[in-house]
């Protein structure tokens, strides 16, 4: 049965019963939105650590990284040792309009030069520019969270482990070596 | 769906498409017009339709892909980019301000994008969203996959990501609205469209026979 102005009355209990409830809208230019632990947003680059061994550049399944080097060769610290060669990067560069940000470049980077970061406000009126270079990849590292926190029943990291057992073992000898003190002054 | 039909004038093949013709660049190009109010408008005019323009972007999504999804998490009640004046409910690309083509473009869908976009009245935009539609994204090297929307529509905001996050689709709206907002609209249209574009490579020219023997 329909009678005149129920289609009002339907809309006005919507809106009654929705005004009550909390708004779920996101102000995101006012507000940085909450992002997720280990977010991908861009991948940020520490240099420094760079040993230019091409592996994340060879295993990115894009291509979507630029890596140009050349080598150095350091000159002998003692006349009877040789000269080492040491690699230099040259260029660095993500193409960001291509990265498919699978993180496969963090993965197998084996000296923790590649990072993710969760900065995801780079969007660009000219493609050229998503190429992010050296520098620009540096700058995201400033960017890049802490590593989140173990689990308060993990086990110890190792390095901590070890170094631990070795003062425990310092401590101990400490604690032997004046217990020993000790009973030599009782002797005499 | 048949994007080849001429347009009601019979007798002059089919309309182009612009599809890049790498023999022939810049052939593919369309004529823009503005008309002469729009170019004589006193300044303080022009700052208020720069204004008008700016919030009030009717949109016409090319949802194409996985990055249709964000696409429409960026439309609804969480993220709800009508906040910024965007509108996603345009009847149709005649009644739309801005394309956002969030997908993989194909060869066989481009001409569908190129027809859609040039039935949009001027003046229009167009967002990039998501490496597909940037620059092919991971199908950069496939046979079938236009390697970005830019190679047949000029694009004015790329934005990042596989796919990005819907915040980053308002970041880049955000971008395009400083655009519109800085842009002089006869200076838009005085420059050639192809300015607006990458420019095309051509292919290498068939080699005449006297250099075929010194190959």
């Amino acid at each position: 049965m329909k009678f005149p102005g129920s289609g009002l009355a339907k809309g006005l209990a919507v809106t009654m019963r929705t005004m009550t409830r909390k708004t779920v809208t996101a102000q995101y230019p006012d507000v940085q939105p909450d992002l997720p632990p280990r977010s991908r947003g861009v991948i940020a680059l520490l240099e420094e650590n760079c040993t230019v061994c091409m592996l994340c550049a060879r295993e990115c399944p894009d291509w979507c990284i630029y890596i140009d080097s050349h080598k150095e060769t350091l000159p002998a610290a003692d006349p009877n040792a040789r000269a080492r060669t040491r690699n230099v990067l040259d260029r660095f560069a993500i193409d960001f309009s291509l990265c498919m940000y699978c993180g496969i470049c963090i993965e197998v980077c084996p000296f923790d030069a590649l990072f993710w970061s969760p900065e995801f406000e780079y969007a660009e009126t000219d493609i050229r520019e998503l190429t992010h270079e050296r520098d620009r990849l540096r700058e995201w590292m400033w960017t890049v969270p802490p590593p989140p926190a173990h689990d308060a029943a993990a086990e110890e990291p190792k390095e901590i482990a070890m170094a631990r057992k070795a003062a425990d073992k310092l401590a101990a000898a400490a604690a032997a070596a004046a217990a020993a003190a000790a009973e030599e002054g009782e002797q005499s | 769906m048949d994007v080849t039909h001429s347009h009601g004038t019979p007798g002059q093949g089919p309309v182009p498409l612009g599809i890049p013709d790498p023999a022939n660049p810049g052939a593919a190009v369309e004529q823009r017009r503005l008309g002469p109010l729009a170019r004589l408008a006193p300044d303080p005019v022009k700052v208020v339709l720069n204004w008008g323009r700016r919030y009030s972007l009717w949109c016409f999504n090319f949802g194409l892909a996985c990055c249709a999804i964000e696409f429409i998490a960026a439309s609804m009640a969480k993220h709800d980019f009508i906040r910024m004046g965007v509108i996603p409910f345009a009847p149709g690309p005649r009644q739309a301000d801005l394309m956002i083509v969030s997908g993989t473009v194909t060869d066989k869908m481009a001409p569908a994008v190129k027809r859609l976009y040039e039935q949009m009245p001027e003046p229009k935009y167009v967002i990039s969203f998501g490496a597909c539609a940037n620059s092919g994204g991971p199908y950069w090297d496939s046979y079938s996959v236009t390697k970005g929307v830019d190679q047949i529509i000029p694009v004015d905001v790329y934005v990042p990501g596989c796919p990005p996050r819907p915040e980053a689709l308002l970041q880049g709206i955000l971008k395009l609205q400083e655009k519109i907002a800085a842009e002089d609209v006869p200076q838009r249209y005085a420059a050639p469209a192809a300015a607006l574009r990458r420019p095309l490579q051509a292919a290498p020219a068939p080699a005449p026979a006297a250099e075929e023997g010194e190959r």
